[in-house]
């Protein structure tokens, strides 16, 4: 097996180091809090040389980037993390990977040259498995999506109001494939500017009535497949 | 069912990340491989379920049989159920998504008495008969385990056998009697379960006659078999340093309430205070060496991620070698930035010291037990703690900057008189008074002071297990008296529901008529009797009314020589033994501590090592 650290001498300034994984499958059910004190386990079982805070708690520090709301998979999280000792980034990807559940794995670590904050698109492929889904269905969805205002309701600290979300959205496109009601569409993803995915979902069944039925025969899917700096070129 | 076939209802439901499963370190085997599947169910939710210690020992224990696959099962909560119910969607088990009918064993571990509800309604959404009577040859057996066991009576009509005392190797002879009947073709459910009445320490209600009094109490329990002992006596772990212990957990994803290491110092109790069953019924004292205790430790750390090792027992300042055991785990947990936490400390052992050491006590709050207002009182219950012993842990805690301090207490102890009640509000006074007057203390901040004040449930198996409940009125009465005499703002005042302790109270001493009342309940899908949102004490009132009981029959003072509902089980200490401290306790003398003086309480007769009992 491959060391993990390949210098024992502890590093002056702590080094970023940045972890691409998926989460997927029953994975999408837990939260974003539960995927902190995951990893955070995790990293531990890996027995990588964390850099801590210091201070009367020292911690650990993890930045993770656009966090995805429950119900939603992904396959480019980003997690960065800070550690006190020069690692082998491939040594470290096979420790965290036997540390991972299946359906949460690694695919990247490096140390990364760009800040977390850069990001600034997801893109997301979203299915909907509704009853009466068809082309003209599918052409309905896309004429909607692609028709300012979208006006959803939004909740927040004072209270719920309407927020038109179109200018949050990129691109979006909706298609029939087999039975289903397939939506690809880029969204505005930095921290400061974030669109949930879900909310689509909410003003589609809003305007077309789609999900409304049988939950053991209805079902959608929410993906991220990939994020995006500010000019559209894949985020690193 | 897979959580893909369910996933709409998923996205729907609260905390939909205690349905998943899939955790690291759960245990997958071939279900083809494997001769008996068990499934073990916690009647609770997720959250409290994973953090049950108990439980993971014996998922362990079971799993380390290679024959046996044992998998966890939890009850969804109300909002899951109904959805359940609705789309007629069958309980599974975690690991393998398969429903209960399915197993050999469909075992709960009965940890309180407000789950029985919830128990039975597992059994009901999974389509088992819930009469062990109209169960056959293919349904699952029911077991029931953990402390309720010690008088599961009222649970008799439901479950098929009772595994009375510590699990870890009688589970595994009763699933090893399943598999050799079933590899000679032997197997039927009335065979197995007379064979498994004659392995120590089960016990199997339908076994066992019993007939009443005119006066309703209980005549005599018969044995329907010459062959099944007349009394089921508790199995123990005799050596606690060779006694199997998980090297990982079942990590959960989501935030369960003791989300650490837990780590089991020792077995059993020395202090023998009067209202604790858990202090009578673990009995004898057996400890693990500090070289096992770290041995342990480390291996859990490095195969958990946890940064926190909490060390459990009943009193874990009672050990004998604490010194030692922190010393030693200290010398890496520091490094490693992992916090020690010791949860039930006493009064009388809180120390500077120790404080110093203990992270979860230099961080968190402080809570003190001690259960009474007055000395009269606490020497009824055999407290053995002082005003003195409070005073000095307090203000060890105001010197280094503590400025929150809970105090625990019961009402309705026998022989309580409002004189003890208003001396809980003296006692809390006399804290608050206590910071003001310590110069050391923390002076930019006020003192706050939380009085949480319990009801007494009588409880088998301790020198109270015969004495009456005060009534509701009388316990609400008090609860007002104390909220008079509590005048300071600095002390903020909880209470327990006097009903749901009425109800505890019911359940704990209650017999097997009282099956009838579970029946209706479970007919009402009445559960998680525990919850707030759930407890509804005027539909039980209804229940006891069609099922013609009186709940108050199981409240009053029992005689001292009428048969008791759980005189069929030996749990070790002895009758006289209760007897002869439910005296002491009318005498208002203490007693002093198995280390100080053995006071021949029956239990070392089970045998077991490293015990103060010699």
């Amino acid at each position: 097996m491959v060391q993990i650290i390949t210098s024992d001498e502890i590093l002056e300034q702590p080094k970023t180091l940045r972890i691409k994984f998926f989460k997927k499958g029953s994975l999408q059910f837990i939260s974003h809090l539960d995927l902190v004190r995951t990893m955070t386990r995790v990293l531990l079982r890996a027995r990588l040389p964390l850099w801590y805070s210091e201070g009367f708690n020292p911690r650990p520090r993890l930045i993770f980037a656009t966090p995805m709301s429950v119900g939603a998979e992904s396959e480019c999280e980003l997690l960065d993390i800070r550690i006190n000792k020069e690692v082998n980034p491939s040594a470290v990807m096979d420790a965290l990977n036997r540390n991972l559940p299946p359906e949460m794995q690694a695919t990247e670590v490096y140390y990364p040259e760009t800040k977390l904050s850069e990001l600034s698109f997801s893109s997301y492929i979203i299915n909907i498995n509704t009853e009466g889904a068809d082309a003209s269905m599918a052409e309905r969805c896309h004429t909607l999506l692609n028709t300012a205002p979208i006006t959803v309701v939004k909740r927040s600290k004072s209270g719920d109001k309407p927020v038109d979300i179109s200018p949050m959205v990129d691109c979006a496109s909706a298609t029939l494939d087999g039975g289903t009601i397939r939506i690809n569409c880029v969204l505005n993803s930095a921290s400061d500017n974030f669109l949930n995915p879900e909310y689509l979902i909410t003003y589609l069944k809003e305007k077309m009535g789609v999900l409304s039925g049988n939950p053991m025969e209805e079902s959608y899917e929410i993906i991220r497949t990939g994020v995006y700096f500010s000019n559209k070129r894949e985020f690193r | 069912m897979t959580h893909k076939q369910i996933s709409t209802v998923l996205k729907s439901v609260s905390k939909p990340g205690r349905y998943i499963g899939n955790e690291f370190k759960q245990i997958i085997k071939n279900k083809d491989e494997v001769d008996v599947r068990f499934a073990f169910c916690f009647p609770d939710t997720y959250e409290i379920g994973m953090s049950n210690l108990g439980l993971r020992i014996l998922y362990n224990t079971l799993n380390s049989d290679s024959y046996i696959w044992c998998e966890r099962v939890y009850a969804p909560w109300i909002d899951m159920d109904a959805k359940m119910r609705e789309h007629n969607i069958p309980l599974t088990a975690m690991e393998s998504g398969d429903e209960l009918t399915k197993f050999d064993f469909v075992a709960f571990t009965l940890q309180y008495e407000l789950c029985y509800t919830t128990a039975l309604h597992m059994i009901k959404i999974s389509g088992i008969p819930l009469l062990s009577a109209d169960r056959n040859d293919s349904d699952p057996i029911i077991l029931g385990g953990g402390p309720c066991a010690y008088n599961a009576e009222p649970l008799a009509d439901f479950f098929d056998a009772f595994s009375i005392g510590e699990g870890e190797e009688a589970l595994n002879e009763a699933c090893a009697l399943m598999r050799d009947m079933k590899r000679d073709g032997s197997y039927n459910r009335r065979d197995f379960l007379h064979r498994l009445a004659k392995i120590e320490g089960f016990y199997v209600p339908s076994l066992y006659t019993i007939e009443y009094n005119e006066d309703n109490t209980i005549r005599a329990y018969t044995p329907v078999h010459d062959d099944i002992p007349t009394k089921i006596k508790k199995r123990i772990i005799a050596d606690m340093d060779s006694a199997k212990f998980p090297d990982s957990f079942v990590m959960p994803y989501i935030e369960t309430v003791h989300d650490r290491i837990m780590l089991e110092v020792y077995r059993g109790c020395i202090r023998g205070c009067r209202f604790c069953q858990a202090g009578m019924v673990y009995r004898p004292i057996r400890e693990k060496s500090p070289e096992t205790l770290c041995r342990q430790a480390k291996c859990l750390y490095e195969n958990t991620g946890y940064d926190e090792i909490s060390l459990v027992s009943l009193s874990i300042s009672d050990y004998s070698r604490l010194d030692e055991l922190t010393e030693s785990l200290l010398e890496w947990t520091d490094d490693e930035k992992v916090n020690l936490s010791l949860p039930s400390l006493r009064i009388d052992s809180f120390s500077k010291e120790l404080m110093d050491r203990v992270s979860s006590v230099r961080t968190g709050g402080l809570t003190f037990a001690p259960e009474a207002g007055t000395q009269r009182l606490r020497d009824v219950i055999n407290k053995n703690v002082t005003e003195e012993d409070l005073m000095r842990a307090v203000n060890i805690a105001f010197e280094s900057g503590k400025t929150n301090v809970k105090l625990y207490f019961m009402e309705g102890l026998p022989t309580e008189t409002l004189d003890d009640v208003a001396g809980i509000a003296d006692l809390a006074k006399k804290v608050v008074n206590a910071f003001y007057k310590n110069p050391k203390r923390n002076k930019s901040r006020g003192v706050s002071v939380t009085v949480s004040v319990a009801c007494f449930v009588p409880k088998p198996f301790t020198p109270f297990q015969w004495e009456a409940q005060d009534s509701m009125e009388m316990l609400v009465e008090k609860q007002k008296h104390l909220r008079d005499c509590i005048t300071d703002r600095k002390i903020t005042y909880n209470w327990h529901d006097a009903r749901v302790s009425f109800l505890e109270t019911v359940f704990a001493r209650g017999d097997r008529r009282l099956g009838k009342a579970l029946l209706l309940a479970a007919d009402m899908d009445v559960m998680f009797d525990a919850w707030d949102e759930c407890f509804d004490f005027d539909r039980w009132m209804e229940i006891f009314e069609s099922a013609d009981i009186d709940p108050k029959f199981y409240t009053r003072a029992f005689a001292l020589d009428e048969v008791l509902p759980w005189d069929i089980i030996d749990c070790g200490v002895t009758k006289q033994y209760l007897l002869r401290e439910r005296e002491r306790a009318y005498a208002e003398k203490t007693t002093p501590s198995c280390k100080e003086n053995c006071n021949g309480c029956g239990a070392n007769k089970l045998g077991g090592k490293n015990r103060w009992c010699k």
